[in-house]
């Protein structure tokens, strides 16, 4: 016999309450002189002996009582089978129906979340008479459809029938852990966790950890792992959609990069990919010839964007028996035009003498004639006129050789970048070592590394290069390729050692040859800068004058916009995040997803921005998102499943045979009921309720004779 | 300092309603003074009873001269004498008497009803005496018809003070054996005594020819017994202690209590003699005045 609530056998001091009671009374008792002692003395020598007995009978019942009180708040329980007889123990029970995607996966009839559903109402009713239950949706996140445990079945039952399927990867071991912590908060002699999955191996990274716990509370707390699991080796997914460039020009021919992974046991051939944009046909498709188990491959396929706004891009594979990865998302914005603004520190000179000539020509490196209808647009502005320019109409903003900038210019250009704009920096002699330091670094903490010493080559013979291989940072990886050209031609003589920032977001594009940071980036909100060591121009070094400079330049401003649109794509469970205009603050807005999701949200104000932010989001897919301005403005984002929940292994045996050590393991299969499948379900019993009611008998008993005991005799 | 105790033992009221009935003796007895109660000895007072021949030797005073005129016969007038007669006072003083669950104590009821009865029968030319005992006689008035002995009385009333325990029968026995002249005997007391001597007591009064009223003066806590709770019964006259829960034993102690009154009720009514239980917890003047109303109406005269 254990007790669940020991703490509660204390109360069987509470055995002495009664004897102090009458201890206590004795000197409360009133001392009357009394002539008529000779009928006293008659009644009691009468009654003394039936009163010695009732007073002895009402103080066991009392003891009793409170004996049986204190027992029952103790919750003793039996652990043997033996109990068993007196009837099945009530259950106090979790049920975890996981909802991650991979329970999708269908025979053609039903998916193993319906089969998941279907058992667990079977296990609901399997249990003993008085039990209660909670229901959770669990992915790699908790959804608590009943948080905590309740008597009322019916209403389990029917939140098991309403339960919906995500598109969530898998993580059990914290939501067991969560659930163990649950029922510890509850009694019951039999505290169960019901858990049905597929039995993913990638939904147990902290099997050992789970392990522990669970042996730790195998006392208290049992498992029972029903896997729902059908050997399914056949698994094609996309698992990766993306714009190669980061530019997304109107009516240009974009390329996408669609990476198709064998998650099955057996090569894939013929796999037809397709990509389509806003639900119209494909608009462009081609055929892996082949794709072999556990490998991915990847295809580049081009489309054109007619308007401009957001967009949702949709990569397809056919469809296979889990659905949910055949097809992945993507919302990229287009612009007739994208407008990019220089400001230069030299504005006014002579063309070769200001700080963005070079930088005018390579973002639009085209004949003049054709300049105005080129997809990119630099304007050029001085640093005092930067103040009074709206930077929301540019893409980007470059910074060449400015010496400072106001304290409003500084802030502002700070909550551009957090709404997603992007900023090149390039210094120069004029620039404020100090000013960039401590404010554009420090106080308004976006530039990604603080100006050092210049660096000086004492003459051409000594000038400095980049960094021939081994790049690292995408936006370089290119010249990976020696086909591609090389950045290390470029000559330097002057450029500023850079220290990169202490902050996780700051990374080094590419370095000197020595080994010193030439350009670093970092993101900044929704918005990414990028910091050179050296000029714009050819004053310090002869970069802008070398073929690697427009493609290092385009490829720095897709990598601008590529930030601006990873805000558009979130993955499955988390919210979307629109800094929008001042605006649009306080409009109501809605987010929709066709049919299946409906949010109704308004633009707040989040650290003096307005935001737009939605709920956690299940469903993978593209969302439409309206916000009531005039006009209205509307937006596409897309969210994306994690392809990890794609691999369908399940446990292996040794995983199973560690588990099944502290766990009951029930392998599910069709018509089977649940005591049938795991006839250990007899448990502790447990007999509070026993003595709770031999208590209320027992003060029923005392009341009465204790009335019948007081009457006159 | 007796005027003091008078004021304070005689119940005004009592005594006004006491004179206006009188205290008469149910049977005649036997007196000593000329009053107002019949006496069984026919002698020359002043209400005619009958005639009876002149003998030689008779008191030729009591000739009735006219049936001599009329009739040359010798008789003599004999006058039915209003005697006085002598009530003995016995009250009750043992420590029994000194309880009391309110303002007074059965014996200070005790006294008060025997100062006006004391009183009264004075007022009315009759003779009183008094006998405060415990188990043995503790404080004597010899009889007196002196109206003035009041203040003797009343003053011998407020000294005593009750201690000791209660022997009521020898008392009766000793007055029935000691008063040679009929009279009327008022017991004031408890009686919480051996009932059955008590009643032989009685029983020797009344084969003396003395009338015999019984007054049992009890408390109404005595008589109800309403304690509650625990409680330490402390027992007068050095009896033990007795700790109980009086609620419980109610019914059986009322039991004992209403057998002790049936026997010594009967007792009283077998040997012809008042009884008349008293409850302290009424006012005096009403338990007075009822019974020389139920005095007067039951009297022969």
């Amino acid at each position: 016999m254990s007790f669940l609530n020991p703490l509660m056998l204390v109360g069987l001091g509470a055995l002495s309450v009664p004897v102090i009671i009458h201890l206590l009374n004795r000197h409360h008792v009133r001392r009357v002189t009394w002539a008529a002692m000779r009928f006293l003395h008659a009644s009691v020598a009468r009654n003394q002996r039936r009163m010695n007995i009732e007073d002895w009978l009402l103080l066991a019942l009392r003891c009793l009582l409170l004996a049986l009180l204190a027992l029952a708040l103790a919750r003793p329980t039996f652990q043997n089978t033996a109990a068993a007889s007196w009837g099945r123990t009530t259950v106090t029970g979790l049920i975890l129906l996981d909802n991650s995607y991979s329970m999708g996966m269908t025979d053609g009839m039903q998916s193993r979340f319906d089969r998941a559903r279907k058992y667990a109402e079977t296990i609901i009713d399997g249990l003993p008479a008085t039990s209660k239950t909670a229901v959770w949706l669990v992915s790699d996140v908790a959804r608590s459809l009943i948080p905590e445990p309740t008597r009322d079945l019916n209403l389990a039952r029917k939140i098991l029938r309403d339960a919906t399927l995500s598109d969530r990867g898998t993580r059990l071991c914290p939501i067991i852990k969560a659930g163990i912590e649950m029922l510890q908060r509850h009694g019951g002699a039999r505290r169960e966790i019901y858990l049905l999955t597929d039995g993913q191996v990638g939904g147990w990274e902290e099997l050992d950890e789970t392990v522990k716990l669970l042996t730790a509370n195998k006392r208290d707390i049992h498992l029972n792992l029903v896997i729902i699991n059908d050997r399914e080796n056949h698994n094609l997914g996309v698992s990766e959609l993306r714009l190669a460039n980061g530019l997304t020009p109107v009516d240009q021919s974009l390329r996408f990069e669609v990476q198709v992974t064998n998650f099955g046991h057996d090569d894939a051939r013929n796999v037809a990919v397709r990509l389509a944009v806003d639900n119209e046909p494909a608009s462009d498709q081609t055929v892996i010839d082949s794709v072999s188990a556990g490998n991915s491959k990847s295809v580049s396929l081009f489309i054109k964007l007619r308007t401009e706004g957001s967009h949702a891009v949709t990569a397809e594979i056919a469809g296979d028996r889990l659905a949910a990865d055949d097809r992945r998302t993507l919302a990229v914005t287009a612009t007739r035009r994208l407008r990019v603004l220089l400001v230069d520190g030299h504005a006014g000179r002579p063309p070769l003498e200001t700080d963005t000539f070079y930088l005018r020509n390579a973002f639009a490196p085209v004949d003049p004639a054709a300049a105005g209808s080129f997809y990119l647009d630099p304007v050029t502005i001085t640093p005092t006129e930067l103040a009074t320019t709206r930077l929301d109409d540019f893409s980007a903003v470059t910074l060449a050789n400015v010496p400072d900038l106001s304290q409003a210019t500084a802030a502002a250009l700070l909550q551009y970048l957090r709404r997603g704009g992007g900023l090149i920096v390039f210094p120069g002699d004029l620039v404020n070592i100090q000013f960039y330091n401590a404010e554009l670094a420090g106080r308004y903490a976006f530039l990604p590394a603080t100006l050092g010493p210049l660096t000086e080559a004492p003459d051409d013979d000594h000038a400095f290069h980049l960094q021939a291989k081994d790049y690292d940072h995408p936006l370089v990886a290119l010249w990976n390729d020696p086909a591609a050209g090389t950045l290390a031609s470029a000559r330097f003589t002057k450029a500023y050692q850079l220290q990169p920032v202490n902050t996780p977001d700051a990374r080094v594009v590419v370095r000197f040859a020595d080994g010193a940071p030439a350009v670093v980036e970092r993101t900044v909100g929704q918005g990414r800068v990028i910091l050179f060591a050296s000029s714009a121009n050819t004053a310090w070094n002869d970069l802008p004058v070398r073929p690697a400079f427009v493609p290092l330049l385009a490829r720095s401003l897709g990598a601008l916009l590529e930030q601006r649109n990873k805000a558009s794509n979130i993955a499955v469970g988390d919210r979307f995040i629109y800094r929008a205009t001042d605006d649009a603050l306080g409009k109501d807005a809605i987010i929709s997803h066709g049919e299946k999701l409906r949010q109704f949200r308004r633009v707040e104000l989040v650290e003096n921005q307005p935001v737009l932010l939605s709920e956690a989001i299940d469903l993978a897919g593209a969302y439409d998102v309206t916000i009531q301005t005039d006009p209205p403005l509307k937006l596409k984002f897309a969210v994306q499943v994690d392809p990890r929940e794609s691999r369908l292994d399940p446990l292996s045996d040794s995983q199973l045979a560690q588990l099944g050590a502290v766990a009951t393991i029930v392998h599910w299969q069709p018509d089977t009921p649940w005591l049938q499948s795991n006839p250990s379900t007899a448990g502790g019993w447990e007999i509070w309720r026993v003595l709770a009611y031999a208590a209320l008998a027992v003060a029923v008993v005392e009341t009465v004779l204790g009335q019948l005991f007081s009457e006159p005799k | 300092m007796p005027q003091d105790a008078s004021a304070q033992l005689l119940d005004p009221v009592a005594i006004a309603r006491a004179e206006a009935l009188g205290i008469l003796a149910r049977e005649i007895v036997e007196g000593f003074m000329v009053g107002e109660n019949k006496s069984p000895f026919h002698g020359f007072s002043i209400e005619f009873s009958q005639h009876r021949e002149y003998a030689p030797g008779d008191d030729t005073r009591h000739l009735d001269w006219k049936v001599l005129g009329r009739t040359d016969r010798y008789y003599l007038k004999q006058y039915e004498q209003e005697t006085n007669y002598v009530a003995h006072l016995l009250l009750d003083g043992s420590e029994s008497m000194n309880y009391g669950s309110g303002k007074l104590t059965k014996f200070q009821y005790a006294k008060v009803m025997a100062a006006c009865l004391a009183y009264v029968i004075l007022l009315q030319r009759d003779a009183v005496s008094l006998n405060i005992f415990d188990t043995v006689a503790r404080t004597i008035i010899p009889r007196t018809g002196n109206r003035d002995m009041i203040f003797e009385i009343t003053a011998q009333l407020a000294a005593f003070q009750p201690t000791g325990g209660t022997g009521i029968s020898p008392m009766l026995h000793t007055l029935a054996h000691q008063t040679r002249r009929r009279g009327l005997v008022i017991v004031i007391s408890d009686l919480f005594d051996d009932e059955a001597k008590i009643l032989d007591g009685i029983r020797h009064l009344r084969f003396k020819g003395h009338e015999v009223i019984v007054f049992q003066v009890l408390d109404p806590h005595e008589l109800e017994f309403p304690f509650q709770g625990m409680v330490e019964f402390s027992g007068l006259e050095q009896l033990p202690k007795v700790l109980t829960r009086p609620a419980e034993i109610r019914k059986s102690y009322l039991g004992e209590l209403e057998n002790f009154l049936n026997f010594i009720r009967s007792g009283c009514e077998k040997n012809h003699c008042h009884y008349t239980l008293v409850n302290t917890a009424h006012s005096l003047h009403e338990v007075l005045s009822g019974y020389l109303a139920f005095r007067r109406r039951t009297a022969t005269r």
